[in-house]
């Protein structure tokens, strides 16, 4: 044991550079998967933890507020709940703080406490007078509201204000920058804060089990027939808000495992290169070895070890560094939901990762040292060096006809003399290449959905009105602008679809809306009434498809609807409706807008746009400039695409400038004759940097696409997670241009990697080298 | 006679030598000679060929081949001078395996961007009996058709100066003589050569002046008249050299 350690480490001294190749290459790798499953072991669990914790609701029912109060509170009964809170009388409230205006659903409930749904207090007291009122902690940081703050409601006409005494978490209702959100005030500052056809009652249930959504829509269909029609407005479930809460880790973790997988498998391939490359360099050494006693099991050892000891230190550091790295992300989840962070990790996925890590990079390196344990001594000794092979003759030839200067003929020949190790490397450059494609890819259609749900380019105000200010006076002040180009009015109502237990919220139109710029995935955008688009999720839990008639019901009264497109919609998850107004107002004539989306003619300020239309109202009037900005979710994907992107592409260079380093040593005697017949260093260099340039390119052609499929089926993924189909423009991201541009740059940095090889090439010392022989 | 090769007073010592592999050597040759420099192992011949072909530098001394001081060349200018003047045959040939017969010899003109050689290098193979194996890899060949490769190579680019350092050495007797054959006829065509070996006869046998070298140092520098009288003289001097 102690000749192979000795051997081993005496082989490690000399081989630094190599070593320092497998530690880097291993370190990015053990640290991305160790982020990865950390996320993925750990995410899960705060939710858990707090929904226990805070007693969560397992499903909220909003009923109608003509509906008789004693009824409702029968319901926990009729559903087998084991708790329950409410009902309580809810409102949406409009409220201005400072310039700002916002509108939540604000509860009426005395006690943050309960058997149900238990509100945490973060900062302040729970509202005691009707002057207070309580915001969600995550709405307070978003939009910088803290306790003490006054607001000024503008929903109702006598304009009350309130001071904010509380910044609380609520379990049952996910992160602002992704949900509605709700607001607590003292049960009897209601009736004072109500506008007509604005407040509803909301029930709490809780089970005794976690329920399935099989079972909560069983509840939901059992609510609707026990009770009058019309009675249940909406309902939200404890699934739907766990996914929300998560979604972003479980992207983010789906991301770190498949390039977690790549870079292990890129680091594989450098593993095997280079204990090939070693066998084929130490031929005479590897005979020495067996003549001096090694078995073939000794030598598998020596370069096993040779392997390992660098792999091992750099699981090292990169296991804790990626445990370190995935920490933000579960301190934002524990944040989030109002628990006290502690470091969270398991020691056992990391001992896991450890072996795992080791033991693929000892497979990788299997093969070759078992080929250097097989080698007969005399063989080797006598002949000195490995077989060389004939591959590149007809690269060689190519290249010539093409006239290009020696040195480029002789390293393309190079460059896949050896096969093995030219797949190989191109196997590292290709996960680097297509990691990068993706990369630059996945952001850009998380924009262009972006744009589509935020309507940039096709809306440039959106105006927001009070309940108190009719729609015909909202309408006039708008319309007095000759600025103004388009107004789209858009309401919200939800609706009862078939098969679908929670009633979905619709969209629903007055004007040209199909020119906000929604995209369509499949079928057209509604030109009438009764027509309706909806994203995937809610067509595959309908049973529904393009061309379907169903019937919906709101507030009780049926809606007779056809599907005529699918659209791309992430909010619910994937389950709403988009419709023109006309549907609306059969079953409801006296429905007004709560929003106009407006359109400005073309190089109209926008600020000064707003300005003006806000000071014609300024209470009962909200008009911002369109908000098109990427919600924090998708800046936390972005980045941690971009990150892992970086560490991919630089255990791809890695790759490459491995390969290089074992041939230009491998070759040294070939470099040494081709400077005694007339090579200059800088000829020396072009070969080696062409030898690298022809695998980068190869690699990056093949890559390409590669990078394009899979950014196609990670954007599936993430669709999918979200409810939705992908619209074709989400896919259709790259410029031609830009896929011939992504080979040509890899290829300029394979031929920057190349520079150092090429410069140690290029100062072979031919006296030396052929003196030797 | 024109001089096309002066060393003057050139020392050669490498890192870690305590003398040096050179000891202020001073040699010339005429263009058109056929040279042989002869010595035991560790003489400093190969170092002086080494020098001669600017792959080495001296520690201190000049080198001035066909009026260039190589002194003054950097690495680029040294590669330049290696391909436009000197043809190198080495002892255990160096061809580059995964290239042809053929390739091998056209290497040194494409470097200096002489595409179209190919006709030269042909005419080359067939004058040294090797148009038959063109197309054929080094592995593939015998050790003397191997030697005449590296020759063609070397003469690829007409090259003022032909260089052998021990071009027998890895070669059976046969094969040997055919290839100091072949140099001889090289020489009888007009080409300087300056042969390095360690064999006596063999530097006697077809070289005009032979050059002894020991410890560093030239022994003796004798111009042939007749093959008989100079193989005596040289064995006089590696006689003496023996003794010592």
């Amino acid at each position: 044991m102690t000749a192979i350690l000795v051997k081993a480490i005496a082989d490690l001294r000399r081989r630094r550079l190599q070593a320092a190749v497998i530690f880097v290459a291993t370190l990015l790798a053990a640290g991305t998967g160790t982020m990865a499953l950390t996320l993925l072991s750990q995410t899960r669990d705060p939710y858990q933890t707090a929904f226990a914790a805070q007693q969560g609701a397992h499903l909220q029912v909003a009923y109608d507020s003509r509906s008789d109060p004693q009824t409702i509170a029968a319901t926990p009964q009729l559903l087998g709940a084991t708790a329950s809170g409410g009902p309580y009388p809810v409102t949406s409230l409009q409220f201005q703080a400072g310039s700002r205006k916002f509108g939540l659903d604000t509860i009426g409930r005395d006690d943050p406490g309960g058997p149900v749904e238990q509100i945490r207090i973060t900062a302040g007291h729970w509202p005691s007078s009707n002057d207070e009122i309580a915001l969600t902690r995550s709405f307070s940081e978003l939009n910088n509201i803290g306790v003490g703050q006054k607001i000024k409601v503008t929903s109702v006409a006598q304009e009350p204000v309130l001071t904010v005494t509380a910044e609380v978490v609520d379990i049952d209702e996910g992160s602002a920058d992704l949900s509605s959100q709700h607001a607590w005030v003292p049960s009897s500052a209601i009736s004072g804060l109500s506008a007509k056809n604005s407040s509803y009652y909301l029930m709490t249930y809780r089970f005794a089990t976690d329920p399935s959504s099989a079972q909560l829509q069983a509840d939901m269909d059992r609510l609707r027939s026990a009770l009058p029609p019309g009675s249940v407005v909406g309902s939200v479930n404890y699934i739907l808000i766990r996914n929300v809460f998560n979604i972003t880790n479980q992207i983010v973790t789906s991301v770190l495992i498949a390039f977690g997988i790549f870079a292990l498998a890129a680091t594989a391939a450098i593993v095997a290169n280079l204990v090939t490359g070693i066998v084929i360099s130490a031929y005479r050494e590897i005979g020495i070895m067996k003549a001096v006693g090694f078995t073939p099991r000794q030598v598998v050892a020596v370069f096993e070890l040779q392997i390992l000891i660098p792999a091992g230190a750099a699981c090292l550091v990169g296991i804790p560094a990626g445990t370190l790295a995935s920490q933000p992300l579960l301190a934002n989840s524990s944040h989030a939901l109002g628990l006290a962070y502690t470091p969270s990790f398991s020691f056992a996925l990391d001992l896991v990762t450890l072996a795992g890590a080791l033991l693929i990079v000892a497979l990788a390196a299997l093969l070759p040292a078992f080929r250097a344990g097989l080698l007969k001594p005399v063989v080797v000794i006598a002949n000195a060096s490995a077989p060389r092979g004939r591959s590149g003759r007809g690269l060689r030839r190519f290249a010539a006809q093409m006239r290009l200067p020696r040195p480029v003929v002789l390293g393309f020949g190079d460059a896949f003399a050896r096969p093995a190790r030219a797949i190989l490397t191109l196997l590292a450059i290709l996960i680097g290449v297509a990691t990068v494609t993706v990369a630059l890819g996945l952001p850009r259609s998380f924009a262009a959905i972006n744009n589509s749900e935020t309507n940039a380019g096709n809306v440039d105000v959106v105006v927001r009105k009070s309940p108190a200010l009719s729609d015909a006076d909202a309408l006039r002040i708008i319309n007095s602008q000759p600025e103004t180009a388009r107004i789209v009015a858009e309401t919200g109502e939800n609706f009862t679809v078939p098969g679908i237990g929670d009633p979905v919220n619709a969209r629903v139109f007055r004007g040209d809306s199909s020119r906000l710029g929604y995209m369509v995935v499949a079928g057209r955008w509604f030109s009438g009434p009764g027509e309706v688009l909806a994203p995937k999720a809610l067509l595959q839990d309908a049973k529904l498809k393009i061309g379907d008639h169903f019937v919906a019901s709101a507030h009780g009264n049926a809606v007779p609807l056809v599907v005529v497109g699918e659209i791309y919609d992430i909010n619910n998850l994937g389950h709403s409706l988009f419709m023109d107004w006309a549907t609306l107002v059969a079953v409801e004539p006296d429905v007004t807008p709560d929003a106009y989306l407006i359109t400005l003619t073309p190089g109209t300020a926008a600020g000064a746009y707003v300005q003006r239309v806000a000071a014609a109202q300024p209470d009962l009037l909200d008009v911002e400039p369109n908000n098109i900005g990427i919600i924090g979710p998708v800046k936390i994907i972005d980045t941690v695409l971009l990150i892992i992107a970086a560490v991919i592409a630089l255990i791809g260079v890695g790759g490459i400038f491995n390969t290089l380093l074992l041939n230009t040593r491998e070759r040294v005697r070939d470099t040494a004759t081709l400077k005694a017949v007339g090579m200059s260093p800088r000829q020396v260099m072009v070969m080696v940097a062409a030898s690298a340039g022809l695998i980068a390119l190869v690699g990056g052609i093949i890559a390409v696409p590669a990078g394009v499929g899979l950014h196609r089926y990670l954007l599936d993924l993430v669709s999918s997670s979200a409810g939705n189909d992908t619209p074709q423009a989400a896919y259709g991201v790259f410029a031609p241009l830009e896929l011939l541009a992504i080979p040509i740059v890899g290829v300029l940095v394979a031929i920057a990697a190349a520079l150092i090889p090429g410069r140690w090439a290029a100062s072979t010392n031919v006296v030396e080298v052929l003196h030797a022989e | 006679m024109t001089e096309l090769v002066r060393l003057t007073d050139v020392t050669k010592v490498y890192q870690g030598g305590i003398t040096g592999a050179l000891n202020g050597v001073s040699l010339s040759i005429e263009q058109g000679e056929f040279t042989a420099v002869m010595g035991p192992s560790g003489s400093g011949k190969s170092t002086l060929l080494n020098l001669i072909a600017g792959l080495d530098r001296p520690t201190s001394g000049d080198v001035v081949v066909g009026g260039t001081n190589l002194g003054g060349l950097g690495e680029a200018g040294l590669a330049r001078f290696r391909r436009d003047h000197v043809g190198f045959v080495f002892q255990f040939f160096h061809l580059l395996p995964n290239l042809t017969a053929l390739e091998n010899v056209l290497i040194p003109a494409q470097l200096k961007g002489r595409e179209n050689a190919e006709a030269r290098g042909r005419t080359l193979l067939e004058r040294l009996g090797m148009v038959d194996v063109a197309d054929r890899y080094p592995a593939r060949l015998s050790g003397g058709q191997q030697q005449r490769v590296a020759i063609a190579r070397a003469l690829i680019n007409n090259p003022t100066l032909l260089l052998a350092d021990e071009p027998t050495g890895a070669l059976d007797t046969h094969s040997g003589d055919q290839v100091m054959a072949l140099l001889a006829q090289l020489h009888r065509d007009g080409q300087t050569i300056l042969l390095v070996t360690h064999d006596a006869k063999l530097a006697t046998r077809q070289a005009s002046r032979v050059v002894s070298v020991v410890d560093g140092k030239i022994v003796d520098d004798a111009r042939l008249e007749t093959m008989e009288r100079a193989a005596s003289d040289v064995v006089r001097v590696r006689g003496e050299e023996t003794s010592r």
